[in-house]
């Protein structure tokens, strides 16, 4: 059977910050267009949540056999990300996990990987690759008008009826100091000489995708129609898709002006915004890059069912039709937790929070098999609405509801911070009430309603016990399904 | 009513069994000044307000046989060898309570139930906290409670929500809830204890700034310091000591503790409207049975209920059954809960104007209530006070102690 793309998700955070407003706060020449910016309350791992929400809807969580995580970002560099996202994804036990980190191309990676694991594993049929990163740019610099927040997902899967098909791909591997990052020491992302790393990367992504092109008889002005390769400046990837000679349009360029640079994710996301109307039989190719370059050539086996995915997922347009511009630059360092201001802390305990998996991060509730009630958390063993004893059995609860009450609560623990903070109180569909506290809200003494539709997002609540907290919040509806 | 409220009722019958009506006689009693009291501990504060009650009761401190105390941050102290440090006691029995900010009550209660069984001859029921030591900010601590990624709302977050849902039911605003304030700081202006002596307006208090919407500065009740203890026995030696004419006896006690996390409780759960407490209605329902009231709006006299918030004065008055469901707001600005109405209501000032020193504020109440029902509560006497009610509630509405205090027959 074909191995290809089953289904794919994106993940875009709910703010852009014009780059108007950074050429302003540091007196830059201005620069057009808007990047995408997660709130602090979000890193590579809550987006890659998102996207795998969003790549796995409709679909059973339990019948994927596999994650891979790529980011230069990940949260941990000692406990991996994968196993995380997949609790909280609600997927099984006997499953792979790997993250693949340090590059911009481990999306491409992990995709060519997963494919590779795919073939020679008889009981391994579906993995899902996501791709997330939230690179902080050094403030003053450059970077800032680029680095971008974002997350993509991709299932591959061995299966009839593929949309997609994965039919090669091709690596080269290089090496060149630029940029960097320390893993001991810097902040910061570095560079040496950036027209140096610029020619690097015109030259290892254009060897990388000729090559595999060669290899399969394919002419690039001829036979390509979509060509998703990575890029962090217009002027280079136009120069690529020259050099290349794909033909008008084939390129995808869409996502620089808005989105901006989003590192390990952007080749996923440019083929994801460039699915919207397949043409039948279209052949595409893909390249990550970073101390090399990867090429994946794929091709359209199914334009209706590639369009089905579509249909069901916010993907890239989706997300990109709810965005909204942050109003100053101070949101944006703030979001980066630039200020060093004193953060919320709360004590935490990894013992308590593994107990109470499926309630923290799996979203689980019980149902009274007496009463019919649906509650939330794991308290008692008893009904907390007719009291019966030993009568509650476990169930998964939605993730949309509507707000019953709420306040804004403007002392966060004794803390003046980010405040006020809104304390909702949920009835999910389908029954459980919930509190949670509701992320990207504007205004919300005017915009926080009794009857509102919320949808829960995963976020990061705090690092009490010098480890990552994450929690649900909910949010205004973005249209997640 | 529900039919859920109405089995509730039923079981109110059983609940009460044997009761203390009777039984427990209150011969002495005093409080400390409420405030910031940065030159005072707890340790002052309490031998204050237990020299007072002594001296009140014209009892010596050999003669208490025991002691329990209300406590409720560990800032303030742990354990029953808190009395000892503070009181010398010469290492007789004495235990912390703590119950939210039911603790002083729940103190209160402990050492009814000790007289009551005949144990002991006289005990001591005392509260006090010093929350001022770790600054004037909310109330600490709430970043080290319970679980590590549920949400924990402030104190004024979770009677807000309560607000948000009776401004939504019953129509209720934030000029309703201004009306307690002024009620209670009028009041609180005439009592020589309380921590704020001066009256506000309702527009200040609409105007202040916001805590936890909607509830501003002025719907919540203060940081502060404060003691107040309470010497008991039983009514036959209550005669031997120095208000033999005019000790008060203890009518009844409840306590009733519901969820701590009423944000869970599913629609058709116990308090799940978020517009009654129902550990309120539980444990009312349980003190009028014991004490013989049926009609609590003309037969309580005064009241102190638990204004920690604006928002749940209003719905005390509901839950205590002084009013209609709903109907609050309305009576309050006919002058129902006046210090001249039909049911005075705080008449103190509560814990508007006295702050809310938790483990202190049950006694606190029932200190006051003492000196009403015997006609000394100076300059801010209820006329013809004979049955008073002490209502103190805790945590998210989760516990809640009613007393009933009368004159002696």
């Amino acid at each position: 059977m074909p191995i290809g793309i089953k289904s794919y998700g994106a993940y875009l955070p709910k703010y852009m910050l014009p780059r108007e407003l950074v050429a302003k706060a540091w007196d830059f020449p201005t620069v057009p267009g808007t990047k995408a910016v997660a709130m602090e309350d979000e890193d590579s791992l809550t987006m890659s949540v998102e996207a795998g929400l969003d790549c796995l809807a409709g679909i059973d969580p339990k019948t994927v056999d596999g994650i891979f995580f790529a980011s230069t970002t990940q949260v941990y560099t000692e406990k991996d990300s994968a196993s995380l996202i997949a609790t909280v994804l609600d997927m099984r036990e006997d499953i792979i996990t790997a993250d693949f980190t340090d590059s911009t191309k481990a999306g491409t990676t992990a995709l060519t990987r997963a494919v590779d694991t795919i073939k020679a594993n008889k009981d391994i049929n579906s993995i899902l690759v996501i791709a997330a990163d939230t690179r902080k740019p050094e403030p003053s610099t450059m970077w800032e008008y680029g680095f971008a927040d974002g997350a993509a997902a991709i299932l591959v899967a061995d299966e009839e009826n593929i949309p997609i098909s994965i039919d090669d791909y091709y690596s080269v591997s290089a090496n060149v100091t630029g940029p960097w990052k320390r893993a001991d020491k810097d902040e910061f992302i570095r560079t040496f000489e950036v027209k140096m790393d610029a020619k690097f990367y015109v030259e290892s992504i254009t060897k990388v995708m000729s090559e595999i092109l060669k290899r399969n008889n394919l002419n690039p002005s001829e036979d390509i129609a979509i060509a998703a390769y990575y890029y962090n400046n217009p002027r280079m990837h136009s120069r690529i898709s020259k050099i290349m000679k794909f033909g008008q349009g084939v390129a995808q360029n869409s996502i620089f002006f808005q989105v901006g640079d989003m590192g390990t994710p952007m080749p996923f996301m440019l083929l994801i915004s460039s699915l919207r109307r397949p043409k039948p039989d279209a052949k595409i190719i893909m390249a990550g890059f970073g101390d090399g370059a990867d090429a994946i050539l794929m091709q359209v086996r199914d334009k209706d069912g590639v369009r089905d995915i579509g249909k069901g997922r916010m993907g890239f347009i989706g997300h990109q039709k709810s965005m909204t511009l942050l109003k100053n630059y101070t949101k944006f360092i703030e979001s980066k937790e630039l200020l060093n201001k004193d953060r919320y802390t709360r004590k935490s305990s990894a013992v308590l929070i593994w107990r109470d998996t499926p309630s923290v991060y799996k979203w689980y509730g019980l149902k009274c098999k007496n009463c019919g009630a649906v509650q939330y958390p794991v308290l008692s063993r008893a009904c907390s609405v007719c009291r019966a004893d030993d009568q509650l059995e476990r169930v998964k609860l939605a993730k949309e509801g509507e707000l019953f009450t709420y306040t804004l609560d403007h002392l966060v623990g004794g803390a003046y911070l980010n405040t006020p903070v809104p304390r909702c109180v949920i009835d999910l569909d389908g029954g459980g009430r919930v509190l949670v506290n509701m992320t990207e809200i504007e205004n919300p003494e005017e915009n926080v309603k009794i009857g509102m539709r919320v949808e829960l997002t995963f976020r990061k609540e705090h690092e009490g016990a010098e480890f990552k907290n994450y929690y649900w919040k909910c949010r205004p509806v973005r249209g997640r399904t | 009513m529900s039919t859920r409220e109405g089995e509730n009722l039923k079981e109110v019958i059983n609940m009460v069994r044997h009761g203390i009506k009777d039984k427990v006689a209150i011969i002495g009693c005093d409080m400390t000044k409420y405030g910031e009291r940065w030159d005072k501990s707890q340790y002052d504060l309490l031998f204050e307000a237990f020299q007072s009650a002594l001296k009140d009761a014209g009892v010596t401190k050999d003669e208490i046989d025991a002691s329990w105390i209300g406590i409720f941050y560990y800032f303030t102290g742990l354990s029953g060898a808190m009395v000892e440090d503070i009181l010398r006691m010469d290492g007789k029995p004495a235990t912390r309570v703590e119950n939210y900010c039911a603790s002083g009550m729940d103190a209160f209660r402990n050492a009814s139930f000790a007289i009551a069984s005949g144990a002991y001859d006289i005990v001591l029921a005392c509260g006090v906290e010093k929350l001022m030591d770790e600054g004037g900010s909310g109330l600490p601590g709430f970043t080290q409670f319970g679980h590590p990624v549920y949400p924990t709302p402030s104190a004024p977050a979770m009677f807000s929500m309560a607000a948000t849902r009776c401004f939504h039911e019953f129509g209720w605003t934030k000029e309703d809830l201004a009306r307690v304030a002024v009620k209670n700081h009028e009041n609180g202006s005439h009592h020589p204890k309380a921590h704020f002596r001066s009256p506000i307006t309702i527009e200040a208090a609409m105007n202040a700034p916001m805590i936890a919407d909607p509830l501003g500065r002025f719907d919540c009740c203060a940081m502060s310091d404060g003691a107040a203890a309470l010497i008991l026995t039983r009514p036959e030696l209550a005669e031997s000591y120095a208000h033999a004419d005019d000790y008060v006896m203890v009518k009844a006690n409840a306590i009733s503790a519901h969820t701590n996390f009423p944000w869970y409780i599913p629609p058709g759960g116990p308090g799940a409207d978020f517009t009654a407490f129902p550990s309120t209605v539980k444990a009312a329902n349980y003190a009028y049975k014991e004490a013989g009231i049926t009609d609590p709006r003309k037969e309580i006299d005064a009241a102190e209920v638990h204004d920690c918030f604006t928002i749940t004065e209003l719905i005390n008055c509901q839950d205590l059954q002084f009013c209609d469901r709903g109907q609050a707001a309305e009576e309050l600005k006919k002058g129902t809960f006046n210090w001249d109405g039909e049911t005075a209501v705080n008449p103190s000032g509560g814990l508007k104007s006295f702050g809310h020193p938790i483990g202190s504020t049950g006694c606190r109440m029932l200190t006051e209530i003492c000196k009403q029902v015997q006609g000394r509560a100076e300059g801010r006497q209820v006329p013809d006070a004979k049955i008073g009610l002490a209502h103190n509630l805790g945590g998210a509405f989760s516990v809640c102690s009613t007393t009933i205090l009368g004159q002696r027959d």
